[in-house]
């Protein structure tokens, strides 16, 4: 290679590097600031104050989930298996919601204690699976763990 | 060592070359197409969550995985251009920039439309992957305006170059925003190979196939426009005057 | 794998369990991007050859009228 284009080479290069350090840097600046959520354990440590709307994500916890009958207005709870928030909202839910599935809601925490969402999305996560496969993987949790309450009876 | 260099830069060995290679890697594209196209539609099994929306994603994640090759593409080349002076690389950053923003328009149209049903939202400005790629739109958009707002070709390339060695950061935040930040965007699916298993054979290949395809469609459309651009080029040389003769 | 198509009729086909307009939608848009980048620079080099062309045998014309006197 002639001198003068490793030169030029060794500037394009030497440039790339310093954006890309700069961009790291404020990239790692903004940290918390570019997540789009916080989770129900933040929320319970208190990082959010009370009365600003954010956005909190986490699981439906498991048998939380309440709905009145005679209009949209609905509660649950969402979790990160260490807390769980209880949420109450009135509107059309998104078609993946249901129970043990991820949910980031808008709104704010009222003086109960509870996020009143004003917006609630759907997380998918990403495992894609046939109904049938589903189902066998179900099954055998369910072997699994009727096994293992067996072992602990017999002991 | 750097005959081969020299003889990938000269516009006419590509026109050649790509003469020979064109209607093979055309035909595998349309083949490749329409398996994958009659895969995903009539045999993909819908999901126990999402029904029959995963047709959607085998597109979206064909698309979107493609549009991530353009900056580094263009960057690559820009280096040669801005180096070695090659007139090729030039040529194939040039048009691979307007490409380049149809692949991440169709990514941002088609999650939008797959979002809309399943997360409950068309667009979400908080969401790191989203954003990011909306700004690669952007980019490429400006990589355009830039060609044409500089009149003096040489200075053009050489600008268009340096934003698109940049843009390749961009890149890297795409592909790891669904990773640093807590995002709405799902992550990447690790493939598994069993059947019986969450993201089995049975979902990937039809994926995999339409990737293919769509890597196959970006070079085949690539390299059509950069031999329109030699053509245009070098219409006062011999060879493309006698190209025009028999053609 | 290659597991029995999806669908019994026509019109489960047509109406995608539901998310027809997504579904669709998508596949249209996946349609025209292709075909547009694929005619586009096909029509492109066709108008091309024949500018080229004009242009060679307006040349050719030229050289000839200057031979002529």
């Amino acid at each position: 290679m002639k001198i003068h284009r490793k030169k030029k080479l060794g500037v394009i290069l030497f440039v790339a590097a310093g954006l890309s350090a700069t961009v790291g840097l404020t990239l790692f600046a903004l940290g918390q600031n570019m997540n789009m959520f916080y989770t129900p354990s933040q929320v319970a440590m208190g990082e959010v104050e009370t009365g600003r709307r954010f956005r909190i994500g986490g699981m439906v916890k498991e048998g939380s989930f309440i709905s009145e009958s005679d209009s949209l207005k609905v509660r649950f709870e969402t979790t990160d298996f260490v807390h769980a928030v209880p949420i109450e909202y009135e509107g059309i839910l998104p078609d993946l919601f249901r129970e043990g599935q991820g949910i980031v809601a808008e709104g704010s925490v009222d003086s109960r204690g509870v996020f009143s969402a004003s917006k609630v999305l759907a997380k998918h996560d990403e495992n894609y699976m046939s109904q049938e496969v589903k189902a066998a993987l179900d099954a055998a949790d369910a072997l699994k763990s009727n096994n293992s309450l067996q072992s602990i009876s017999e002991r | 060592m750097w005959m081969w260099f020299a003889k990938l830069g000269s516009p006419r060995w590509f026109y050649e070359i790509s003469t020979k290679w064109l209607p093979w890697l055309a035909s595998a594209m349309c083949i490749l197409m329409i398996v994958g196209i009659v895969w995903a539609l009539l045999f993909l099994p819908p999901d126990y969550q999402q029904s029959f929306t995963t047709r959607i994603l085998v597109i979206h994640v064909a698309v979107a995985g493609t549009s991530l090759a353009f900056f580094p593409l263009m960057a690559v080349a820009g280096t040669i251009t801005l180096v070695w002076k090659m007139k090729l690389a030039d040529m194939v950053a040039k048009h691979a920039a307007p490409l380049g923003a149809w692949f991440s328009f169709v990514t941002l149209a088609t999650g939008s439309l797959w979002g809309s049903v399943m997360w409950g939202t068309w667009w979400e400005w908080t969401d790191a992957r989203l954003v990011s790629m909306l700004f690669q739109f952007f980019l490429l958009l400006s990589v355009v305006a830039l060609r044409s707002a500089i009149e003096d070709p040489d200075k053009s390339a050489k600008a268009c170059a340096l934003l698109s060695i940049v843009g390749c950061i961009n890149v890297v935040i795409i592909k790891y925003s669904v990773e640093w930040w807590n995002v709405l965007h799902q992550p990447s699916s690790p493939l598994s190979t069993s059947n019986g298993s969450a993201n089995g054979p049975e979902f990937w290949m039809a994926t995999g196939v339409m990737i293919l395809a769509v890597y196959l469609f970006f070079i085949v459309s690539l390299t059509l426009a950069t031999r329109n651009e030699i053509l245009q080029r070098e219409r006062r040389s011999q060879w493309v005057q006698e190209i025009v003769r028999t053609s | 794998m290659l597991e029995a198509i999806q669908f019994s009729s026509l019109r489960e086909f047509f109406e995608m369990g539901g998310y027809a307009f997504n579904v669709w939608s998508v596949y249209a848009i996946f349609s025209i991007f292709v075909l547009v980048n694929m005619l586009l620079p096909i029509l492109r080099k066709e108008k091309i050859i024949k500018e080229l062309k004009r242009r060679a045998s307006f040349e050719k014309a030229e050289t000839n009228s200057v031979r002529e006197p």
